[in-house]
């Protein structure tokens, strides 16, 4: 074994770089980025003046038979309204987006908060915290959101509620579990006592020592949790099934009961079906493999059991 | 895990068999997690969620939603509610439908189904998981391991309805002609006619003597590696599996499990869907995460000394990698799995519904479309006592293969 010559932060940060797995999520989030600002481009040139044509809601194409496949006007074609699924599919994008950073916030911010508190405070604060995440494991935050969903005016539940909501209860589940473990070994480090003895209260040695150490950690259960959340909107936009409110899980939707209601299996507008599943798979996927990637390299330790706390 | 803590203070001697405790501390923790769930649910549903099923009397007027308020118990304070909930569930009382069903006869219906989907599902998806992590992690080829990665993040973030489509359009079909191969009758209702047992027996059954066989197999594997005899421990666990299975065909009710297998529901006229499919679709969004699990586990423990140990006394390599390295990555492998449970329960409640199947999925749907707040809390329930269960086997699992965290 060589000894290490270069510093373990940097290390780990060339290791970040080689992770395929890393690499080849922040490409997929870089892409979807782009997608939701293609829409606005595509508006002011290309598309610019066939409002129309290729408006996402009500875009009508008179020239062809719909639903119509992919073609040089209607690069993945169109559905069975006229409307034009690269228009949709862009326009959607901004949806998902939106609840992958609404969810990923509330799941960090959620788990952090509870895990350090706990780990700072031991004794019965952290009992309840671990008992309460422990159930919230059984309670699987897509079906709550799904009956939240049903339960209110969908217009009212928007895109950053679903992804609030999602975050903040897989935050209390499996997210604090795994962060309240990672910031008890962490409290059991020597500078956690040399900070004290410095004088510093609880809001110092939490939000100074604690913290930095619990960030990787969080964005783990973070980008995992997103992935979750992006398949929780596509469900609620696909189990509601209204163009008022268009994402992926709308495309898939449009794509299946058409098949089923006016076609056979066969007949079915594949090309809008594949177009919303394939962004739900790659967005979430992005995300998952983020959080994969980080796992590898920042907490292999995170799920031992047998770790020394 | 507060557990842990307390049971570290004195060392006791072993009065009984570690079993015997270990199993009676995780009971208590189990009770403990299941009263903190129970009230999670109850606030989630009665406090948070804006349910209202009387809304549609108000048509009739104030008067007329007043008297459904009351007829449906919500016009009473949540305290008493809560109590009302919580008596019932200790008299194993879950409450009454709005559509006048008693809960429990609507759960006890469709349960079998989804607990043999879900244990039997579980199970293989954590061995197919496992497995893979396990090579692609230790041999560390460049194509096949980023091929198995591609597959995995893919089916693990899979739209569930996407799914569903897949499976109907791709499997359904040879599914079916398959079952002509084979000559059972196409008509379940000829399969059933003279048949002794209900079919929900059948399918506990069919989940018990699955899981059964793998215990006994795995029980017998660790024997057998003591006693060095190799070729029993390789095929412990699929003859085991195959005596289950020759077990239920001899007990007279072979073909009846067979056609369980295509048709949850015989007594419904329309042709509803197969668990067997359901059982494909929660095997494949599920083994992703195994996976990529395992394959932390099998990376963190590669550089360790006990490995050049075993390789300098001579090992083979796949003794090294199966008996050393898989087996002291596989207890975070299963304690990791636990954290992907609630993704693997809500996939398995849409794919279950969305191929038709009479299962828990179909009870919760539709008390989510009419609101029927007895039912959800009823589901969520069952399916929050089925993780626990699951739960509580895995820690005896964990135990088993490490003797050092008998103690806790």
């Amino acid at each position: 074994m060589p000894v290490a010559t270069i510093p373990r932060r940097k290390a780990r940060r060339v290791r970040l770089v080689s992770n395929a797995k890393f690499v080849s999520g922040v490409a997929l989030v870089i892409f979807f980025i782009l997608v939701v600002a293609a829409h606005p481009i595509f508006r002011a040139t290309i598309w610019d003046g066939e409002f129309t044509v290729y408006d996402p809601f009500i875009g009508y194409d008179t020239q062809v038979v719909h639903p119509a496949g992919p073609s040089a006007d209607h690069w993945l074609g169109t559905d069975s309204l006229g409307r034009d699924v690269v228009s949709m599919f862009t326009f959607s994008a901004r949806y998902s987006v939106a609840v992958a950073l609404s969810a990923g916030l509330a799941t960090a911010v959620v788990c952090l908060v509870l895990g350090s508190i706990a780990a700072y405070r031991r004794g019965w604060v952290d009992s309840v915290v671990t008992h309460v995440s422990d159930a919230m494991v059984f309670l699987p935050a897509l079906l709550a959101v799904y009956i939240i969903g049903v339960g209110s005016d969908l217009r009212a539940f928007s895109a950053l509620d679903v992804g609030i909501t999602f975050g903040f209860l897989y935050g209390l589940g499996p997210a604090t579990a795994t962060v309240r473990a990672a910031a008890l070994s962490v409290m059991e480090r020597p500078f956690i006592d040399a900070a004290r003895l410095a004088g510093a209260g609880m809001g110092r040695t939490v939000t100074r020592h604690l913290l930095p150490h619990l960030v990787p950690h969080a964005a783990v259960q973070a980008m995992i949790g997103v992935a979750g959340a992006v398949t929780a909107e596509a469900f609620l936009a696909f189990r509601s099934g209204v163009g008022a409110n268009i994402g992926f899980g709308y495309l898939v939707f449009e794509g299946l009961t058409w098949g089923e209601l006016f076609a056979g299996v066969l007949d079915t507008p594949w090309w809008v079906m594949i177009t919303g599943a394939a962004g739900i798979t790659l967005l979430a996927g992005a995300f998952y493999l983020i959080g994969v990637g980080l796992r590898e390299i920042f907490d292999p330790h995170s799920l031992d059991p047998r770790r020394v706390d | 895990m507060s557990l842990v803590e307390t049971s570290e203070a004195a060392p006791r001697r072993a009065r009984f068999p570690w079993i015997v405790v270990f199993l009676s501390r995780r009971a208590a923790w189990a009770l403990i997690t299941l009263a903190i769930y129970l009230m999670v649910v109850f606030v989630f549903i009665q406090v948070w969620v804006p349910f209202n099923f009387a809304t549609p009397a108000l048509q009739g007027g104030i008067e007329a939603y007043r008297a459904a308020l009351e007829s449906l118990g919500l016009d009473r304070p949540l305290s008493e509610r809560l109590f009302e909930f919580v008596g019932g569930l200790i008299r194993g009382d879950l409450g009454t439908s709005f559509t006048g069903q008693p809960v429990w006869d609507l759960i006890s219906d469709t349960a079998p189904v989804t607990i043999f989907v879900f244990a039997v599902g579980a199970l293989l998806a954590f061995v197919a998981g496992e497995a893979m992590g396990r090579f692609g992690a230790w041999h560390r080829h460049p194509v096949t391991g980023s091929a198995l990665s591609t597959i995995g993040v893919l089916f693990t973030t899979i739209f569930p309805p996407f799914l569903v489509f897949l499976i109907a359009f791709f499997l359904r079909d040879p599914f079916w002609e398959l079952r002509e191969a084979i000559g059972l009758p196409v008509d379940s209702l000829d399969v059933w006619r003279d048949a002794a047992v209900e079919q929900n027996e059948v399918l506990l059954l069919m989940s018990l003597a699955f899981l059964g066989a793998v215990v006994a197999g795995v029980l017998v594997r660790t024997w057998a590696h003591r006693q060095r005899a190799r070729w029993v421990a390789a095929m412990a666990i699929p003859v085991t599996i195959i005596a289950a299975a020759a077990g239920i065909w001899l007990a007279g009710f072979g073909v009846e499990a067979i056609d369980l297998l295509y048709r949850s529901d015989i007594s419904q006229t329309v042709a509803t869907g197969s668990p067997l499919l359901v059982l494909v679709g929660v095997v494949l969004i599920t083994f992703g995460q195994v996976m990529f699990i395992m394959r932390v586990g099998i990376e963190d423990q590669r550089n360790e000394d006990y490995v050049l140990t075993a390789r300098a006394k001579g090992l083979a390599e796949s003794a090294v990698r199966d008996r050393h390295v898989a087996r002291n990555a596989l207890a975070p492998t299963i304690a990791g799995s636990f954290l992907a449970l609630p993704t693997v329960i809500a996939g398995m409640v849409i794919i279950e519904f969305g191929l038709e199947v009479r299962g828990l999925s179909w009870a919760f749907f539709n008390a989510v479309e009419t609101q029927d707040i007895p039912t959800i809390m009823g589901v969520l329930v069952i399916l929050g006592v089925m993780g626990i269960l699951l739960r509580v086997a895995a820690d005896v699992a964990i135990a088993h293969l490490d003797p050092r965290l008998r103690r806790t």
